[in-house]
């Protein structure tokens, strides 16, 4: 029996002729968790805005929305806001209200529910999401994990019988992420609430969901298990969707020569199964490339810093020298100190203790605007970076500072070989995540600085463009630019990085090169490595290193 | 009340009740943080008085060939110690009517404007953060407020709102959508909150009311007011003015007497 | 939307009137009669927020606009007398009209107290403010306050009645005597943080008032609100 029905689904928006959707159907099964993805604009936040009625977006729609045997736009608005739930992406952004309690009852409220009916729902959810200690809370001063499962209950509060979710891990650290995520599937199956959840970080989902839809150019690419998934991306060597396909079965799809749908493994727990059936691979360890001609660019000697006078410090003497030409990756947990150790080493936040050093001369006596244009720094969230109407006066602004007779020319280059030169004439904020980020790296690199610090610059991203991101780190490591970034993204650091730190408390807990800091831990580590760990393969820890070292030689035993 | 009754016993005894409830409330570091402005503030008054307001016919003494009148400074002494008790009271009003209850009580009666301030209320601990965030971005571009000529520095203040107007503005359509999805605007917002009273609320209220009218009789009929002029009243009282004294006691003291025994019963009944 | 304003701003002339008229008549209950005042004045106009059926996009944009006029003096603490407050709430009514100018001013105030502690000047503030976003908001289709010089004068007039209102509170609470020759002294004392105040006006319309006029009516597209 099918909740959700969308018949040749198509829309395009406002004063623009191409379709955002073309001709989608499909159907959603009552009870089903149901995952999209895809490429950004794919179409699929349109998607689910068109099926929550009451915020779809301004245009043209053609073909049907069918939810529960009813025409979506005959179903009366109690009924709509009640019955189909939304949870979007910006945790801060959908929150109402001061506290949250108040916050809870919120939709009951709008809905005109009588108080003791209202009383004793938010009374049924806070004890099912164990949010007791959250009720007086301020929303504000929450965590972002916190704020989303209050967003979560809160629109759960409603009884929804369809929860949708605009990437609603998509800002959150993987431990929140991961909790959020375990709550989404409790609901699932304690309450058969029907799931449909658009998201990237397929990793996680892969054991949650019964079906996997990836759309491109607004039309359904991939539709199925995510076993049947994975193996479809792989049988037709899709370049596009191959980065969506998780570590794990992507490498048991490369390994084996004939493999079967029902095989793939999806987690540690099957992956390990799969490789002991396996042997005879040959391992050869690649050699680490050696160093040449490095020398010190940056340097933190014994730094401390806190951000009021009385409180705990967030650096605690934290030590750390940055070599010319690496590719530096600071990793940690969530309030580890790390962003604000990148905003130290860029000179935006002022240490109470300790001296930073950039080439051997103290911060303090560079001037600067010099330091500034020498030392890039590239912030989270790109939208904070832009001030004009356009980029390009953004741009010629960005000239201007680094007072070089060739900076338009060198402009034009560097906006040419990012790809976004056509994008001149644009408001910034009508660019996308990506696009954005690198018009914000367009105005850094004019400069040519030594070092770029770049914070998380991940969050949020699609496989395809991280791959893409990733790739322009290394050219830029080539071109001589140092690179220091702040990730929590393990899988992306043991990929691109050259050297890996991993901050605790304020301190430095290890640094080295990825393989063996990621070998080195055992829970702070990629997918792959926690597959090979105990095995007696050659340790390894993205699948890239694995296909290259590792030789099969035998033939798969089933 | 505080700003009718202008005779120097009721408002110094107003003055005195008014920080006995402060100092139960535990507010002994709001009091002492204001004290050095609240002191100033009165003797400004104070001083002022005399100097603008000739009338009265007790000449102290000439001050610059004006004189300086005891009425007048009568009346100043009288308007500080009004103006210290309602400062006083806002202290412990701050903190018994928190911004929450504060628009709890608001939103029975104007149930939208009182949601607009909430949604504003919870705005402004998002937006200082955000504005602490662009003001680190924007200084990796060099635009500082901390230095620099003032007019800059202005201007350069100015953009990072500019920044953070744009950025919120935009953030905020996710937020309109949000509201939306939970069904607002769909029918008459009902309430978690029940707004309902107790008997001893009731009491409380008819007490308050037959105080109040007791003291308001006594104010029209010419007690608890200092006739300044023409001619400086004595201040001593007889004993219908005594009755409204208590009256006027009873009233500004009843947060106390509600407050003491809440204490009272706390400490040695439990 | 025109006739209401008229209304609204006949309501509160008539108010002042009355408000001149009790104090020379009932000099003994100034205060009670401008609190009163206060009262009637911003009673009506909330009145008429609560009978419109406002969506919860124009809710919101109501409400980022108050939240950022009040957060607007962060960046200033340093100087109390500039803020860009009043520059705020000018621009927003300038593109959203009377009404919602009126409504940014006296929320920007009271959560601005909120947060700072209230105290009996939170009305009057609040009527201040709210005053000048209703002003900017009636005459924004004037020849006057269609070029940038008459926005200035605007801004330069506001920021000295700002401050004048703000007085007024105090001197009439407080200060007893209404007589000219006090009420002057006093006005002297904050000449000059009156004239700060003023002139950063003036300084922020010349050099922004244009970009932000652009940034709001951008984002008066995109919330929907084409048609008030």
């Amino acid at each position: 029996m099918e909740i959700l029905k969308l018949k040749n689904l198509s829309f395009s928006y406002p004063e623009r002729d191409d379709e955002v959707l073309q001709q989608i159907s499909f159907d959603v099964k009552k009870g089903e968790f149901l995952v999209l993805g895809g490429p950004s604009g794919c179409g699929k936040s349109t998607l689910i805005k068109l099926v929550k009625h009451d915020i779809a977006p301004a245009g043209r729609r053609k073909g049907g929305i069918i939810f529960n045997g009813k025409r979506i736009e005959d179903l009366p608005a109690e009924e709509l806001a009640g019955e189909i739930g939304m949870v979007f992406q910006d945790p801060d952004n959908q929150i109402v209200m001061e506290e949250v309690l108040q916050e809870l009852a919120f939709g009951l409220e709008n809905l005109g529910y009588s108080t003791d009916y209202i009383r004793k729902r938010v009374a049924e959810m806070v004890q099912f999401f164990g949010l007791e200690n959250l009720l007086a809370r301020k929303t504000h001063e929450l965590s972002g994990g916190q704020k989303q499962l209050v967003n979560l209950a809160s629109v759960l509060l409603l009884n929804p019988k369809l929860l949708l979710l605009d990437e609603p891990t998509s800002q959150l650290d993987p431990v929140a992420a991961k909790e959020f995520i375990t709550m989404v599937k409790r609901i699932n199956e304690e309450f058969g609430v029907t799931i449909l959840m658009v998201e990237h970080r397929l990793e996680e989902l892969t054991a949650v969901a019964d079906r996997m839809m990836l759309l491109n150019g607004g039309q359904i690419a991939y539709d199925g298990s995510p076993r049947e998934v994975f193996f479809n991306v792989w049988d037709r060597r899709d370049e596009i969707f191959s980065a969506y396909v998780p570590s794990i079965p992507s490498l048991s799809l490369h390994l084996n020569e004939n493999p079967e749908v029902k095989e793939i493994p999806l987690s540690v727990k099957e992956g390990r199964m799969w490789l002991s059936g396996i042997n005879g691979f040959s391992a050869e360890q690649q050699p680490l490339p050696e160093a040449v001609n490095v020398r010190k660019v940056l340097s933190c000697d014994s730094v401390c810093f806190r951000y009021e006078r009385k409180g705990e410090n967030v650096l605690s003497d934290l030590n750390i020298d940055i070599y010319s030409n690496e590719i530096f990756a600071i990793v940690g947990g969530n309030g580890s100190g790390k962003s604000t150790m990148l905003k130290t080493m860029a000179g935006l936040i002022n240490p109470q203790r300790g001296t930073i050093r950039f080439k051997n001369q103290k911060l303090k006596k560079i001037p600067k605007q010099e330091f500034h244009l020498s030392v890039a720094y590239l912030p989270q969230n790109p939208k904070l970076f832009f001030l004009h109407d356009t980029l390009e006066e953004e741009w010629s602004r960005a000239i201007e500072r680094t007072n070089d007779e060739n900076g338009n020319e060198k402009m034009n280059r560097i906006t040419e070989m990012l790809g976004i030169s056509h994008l001149a004439e644009h408001h910034p904020y009508d660019l996308s995540g990506g696009e954005l980020q690198k018009a914000a790296l367009a105005c850094l690199l004019v400069s040519d600085p030594e070092v770029l610090l770049i914070d998380e610059p991940t969050k949020g991203m699609d496989p395809l463009s991280k791959q893409k991101f990733g790739e322009l780190l290394t050219d830029l490591h080539f071109d001589g630019h140092t690179i220091v970034m702040v990730t929590h993204d393990i899988e992306f650091a043991a990929e691109y990085a050259t050297r890996c730190m991993m901050l605790f408390n304020g301190q430095v807990a290890s640094v080295s090169d990825p393989r063996s800091f990621f070998a080195g831990n055992t829970f702070y580590t990629t997918s792959i490595n926690r597959l090979v760990r105990g095995s007696n393969l050659q340790e390894v820890i993205t699948v890239k290193e694995a296909l290259a070292s590792w030789r099969v030689q035998a033939s798969i035993q089933v | 009340m505080l700003m009718s009754f202008l005779h120097p016993f009721y408002l110094i005894a107003a003055v005195l009740l008014l920080i006995s409830l402060t100092l139960l409330q535990g507010l002994v570091e709001q009091l002492r943080n204001r004290a050095k402005s609240f002191f100033f503030l009165t003797l400004f008054i104070v001083a002022v008085n005399p100097l603008v307001n000739h009338r009265g016919t007790h000449i102290l003494f000439y001050f610059r060939e004006n004189p300086v009148t005891l009425e007048a400074l009568m009346n100043g002494f009288l308007m500080a110690l009004s103006l210290l008790a309602i400062l006083i009271l806002f202290i412990s009003y701050n903190f018994v009517l928190t911004p929450g209850r504060f628009l709890y009580l608001f939103s029975k009666i104007l149930p939208q404007t009182a949601l607009l301030a909430m949604l504003t209320l919870r705005f402004v601990p998002l937006l200082i953060r955000r504005l602490d965030e662009i003001k680190i971005v924007q200084k990796s571009k060099g635009m500082t407020i901390t230095e620099g000529r003032v007019k800059d520095r202005a201007k350069n203040g100015v953009s990072l709102v500019q920044i953070l107007l744009t950025w919120s503005l935009e953030e905020a359509l996710q937020t309109a959508d949000s509201m939306k999805s939970r069904g607002y605007g769909v029918t008459k917002r009902s309430s978690y909150e029940r707004y309902t009273f107790t008997k001893n609320d009731i009491i409380s209220i008819v007490l308050l009311l037959v105080l109040f009218a007791g003291c308001l009789i006594g104010l029209f009929n010419g007690y608890g007011n200092l006739t300044l002029y023409p001619d400086l009243e004595s201040t001593s009282m007889g004993g219908a003015e005594w009755s409204v004294f208590v009256l006027f006691l009873l009233y500004i003291g009843f947060p106390l007497l509600v407050e003491g025994r809440e204490q009272f019963r706390w400490r040695y009944l439990n | 939307m025109a006739r209401s304003s008229i209304y609204s701003g006949l309501i509160v002339t008539g108010m002042l009137g009355l408000l001149i008229f009790s104090i020379i008549y009932f000099p003994e209950h100034y205060l009670m009669i401008s609190f009163l005042f206060i009262g009637l004045t911003l009673i009506p106009f909330l009145l008429r927020f609560e009978m419109r059926k406002i969506t919860g996009k124009e809710l919101v944009l109501l409400a980022m606009l108050s939240a950022v006029a009040a957060v607007s003096r962060v960046p200033f603490a340093a100087f109390p007398s500039i803020q860009p407050t009043t520059f705020v709430i000018i621009v927003s009514a300038l593109v959203l009209g009377a009404e919602s100018g009126f409504m940014i001013g006296a929320m920007a105030a009271l959560v601005s107290n909120l947060f700072l502690g209230q105290g009996p000047w939170t009305p009057w503030q609040m009527y201040s403010w709210g005053l000048i976003g209703f002003l900017a908001g009636i005459l924004r289709n004037t020849w006057f306050m269609k070029h940038l010089w008459g926005k200035a004068l605007f801004g330069l007039i506001t920021g000295f009645a700002f401050g004048w209102i703000m007085n007024l509170w105090f001197i009439i609470g407080f200060l007893g005597e209404i007589t000219f020759s006090s009420v002057f002294a006093y006005y002297a004392t904050s000449f000059y943080f009156d004239l700060a105040h003023a002139v950063s006006n003036v300084f922020f319309i010349l050099v922004f008032s244009s970009g932000w006029i652009k940034i709001l009516q951008r984002f008066k597209r995109k919330y929907g609100l084409l048609a008030t």
